[in-house]
């Protein structure tokens, strides 16, 4: 479980990110938080990653604040939270397999355990025959599957999408969300997709969180958005 | 693993690497030369001190009793290591020892032509003087020999040549230390983006970091390696102009022991060197959120 408790966020060009938010996400849920560019979407995803620190307010996760956790407890929160984010972050100079490894191998798993998880992972979301391939070889859609390969390989409890579908085409876009779908209802693995693309939200029905400067204007379960 | 990946990272860039390694090669090498300097003039300085550094010659009307109260005053001093009395006879067979192959130089040569004397060896060079000055205030002393410019020379050298060689060794290893610092810096620019990546899934610090530290501390390795292989081929092809330099004073074969401790010792502060620099590059440039 997600909590956020009257959290706020002040960067230090004075731009408020977040304005007194109240948020609960329960396990297992598929939330998307939805609003223009510069509502706060990205901020309350970063946050929940402790990438970032809130000006005021407690996040919990699992109950626990993260912002009292110490700093060498922070890859263990990370390590349980999977990130796709809308730029990929892939390594380019490494091919789909490793760059899928990357998780595995902060965490000194061995060879055997990495082969057959990546593997595992590849054949999940359909690129199970890529995997010598170079990012540069694949196309937007291969590349975004390659980067929830990689967040969903330590079978995190919360997959975080920052935008996933941003620079995707409308049929590619679609089919990156009914993957993200596919994971949450096979693995329980919470959901929590930012974006501003009104016609998936709207296609999947699923709680929709509405970000407005900074503010949370709607929280629906089944909502709609039109941006 | 982690020294494969260190290797990995070291041939993509192999210039930068070769820069930090030469450096360091350059400034233990440096290092090497100063160290067989100093250790070469403290076996010299040994040698002389072994020897006998002050010999007073006896008039010839001094009696036992008056060579003996000499030692003693001598060795009363604290600042000798052995007095050795030698008496005209024994002088006499010396000579005869020293020229057996010319029989010129021993026909009517008997004690009476030659003094009795003491030889003194003191404990440090520095008292040679002092001993020396003792003696030629002494009544029946006629004449004090003594190496003493050489001796004071000998120190003075060896003084410069530690004092020079801990000021250049100590620039040169700045000099490295900042190079690593460059290097290891431009390499974790390089790699802002994968780490970055290894810090949102989940890396420890730690994890990020030992590559780096690795890689310092090989630039340190490599480099006093190559430093203390260098020092041992040129001091192997050089040692019979050196050995013929030094005349009796017995340096050479130097014992493989040395060239181990020196390696030892280099490479342990290299590698500290080379840790250190990337530990400075890594606070300075690597903001892990």
């Amino acid at each position: 479980m997600i909590e956020f408790v009257q959290v706020s966020k002040k960067y230090p060009n004075g731009q408020i990110a977040l304005d007194d938010i109240n948020l609960k996400i329960e396990d297992g849920e598929f939330v998307f938080i939805v609003g223009h560019s510069g509502a706060g979407k990205s901020s309350l995803l970063r946050l929940i990653t402790r990438e970032i620190t809130p000006s005021s307010g407690r996040i919990l996760v699992n109950n626990e604040d993260i912002l009292k956790m110490t700093s060498k407890k922070i890859p263990l929160l990370r390590r349980k939270i999977g990130t796709v984010f809308q730029d990929f972050k892939l390594l380019l100079n490494r091919t789909v397999f490793e760059n899928v490894a990357v998780p595995l191998e902060v965490v000194s798993a061995s060879e055997a355990q990495v082969t057959k998880e990546v593997a595992e992972a590849l054949d999940k979301v359909g690129l199970g025959d890529k995997a010598n391939s170079f990012p540069a070889q694949l196309s937007g859609g291969e590349v975004q599957r390659t980067a929830i390969a990689r967040a969903i390989i330590s079978k995190p409890q919360v997959l975080l999408a920052d935008e996933p579908t941003a620079d995707l085409d409308p049929e590619t876009a679609h089919g990156v969300v009914k993957l993200l779908e596919k994971i949450n209802d096979e693995d329980k693995t919470t959901v929590i997709m930012a974006t501003h693309n009104e016609t998936i939200v709207n296609h999947f029905k699923k709680r929709v969180v509405v970000l407005k400067k900074g503010k949370i204007e709607r929280d629906e379960k089944e909502g709609k958005y039109e941006g | 693993m982690k020294v494969k990946k260190t290797l990995r990272v070291l041939r993509r860039s192999p210039y930068q690497a070769l820069a930090a390694t030469l450096a360091m090669s350059l400034t233990f090498f440096i290092a090497s030369i100063f160290v067989v300097l100093i250790v070469g003039g403290q076996v010299v300085l040994n040698y002389i001190e072994q020897r006998p550094q002050v010999i007073a010659f006896f008039k010839d009307q001094t009696t036992e009793s008056q060579i003996n109260e000499t030692i003693t005053n001598v060795k009363a001093t604290n600042l000798t290591k052995d007095v050795k009395y030698i008496t005209k006879e024994e002088a006499l067979a010396i000579y005869r020892e020293r020229n057996k192959d010319e029989p010129l130089l021993l026909e009517s040569v008997t004690a009476d032509f030659l003094p009795s004397s003491i030889d003194v060896s003191v404990k440090r060079a520095q008292d040679i003087n002092q001993i020396s000055q003792m003696l030629k205030e002494n009544q029946s002393v006629e004449r004090v020999i003594t190496p003493e410019n050489l001796v004071e020379q000998l120190v003075k050298w060896t003084k410069t040549v530690r004092a020079g060689g801990i000021l250049f060794v100590s620039t040169l290893l700045s000099i490295s230390f900042l190079i690593i610092i460059m290097v290891v810096g431009m390499r974790i620019a390089i790699r802002r983006d994968e780490i970055s990546i290894m810090s949102l899934v989940g890396a420890t610090k730690w994890y990020i970091a030992k590559p780096f530290f690795l890689e310092g501390a090989l630039y340190g390795f490599i480099g006093a390696s190559v430093a203390t292989f260098l020092i041992y081929v040129i001091l192997l092809f050089y040692s019979p102009n050196i050995q013929n330099f030094l005349g009796p004073i017995q340096i050479f074969p130097i014992s493989p022991q040395f060239f181990v401790y020196l390696w030892i010792g280099e490479v342990a502060i290299a590698s500290a060197v080379g840790i250190a620099g990337s530990a400075i590059a890594l606070y300075r440039y690597l903001r892990i959120k």
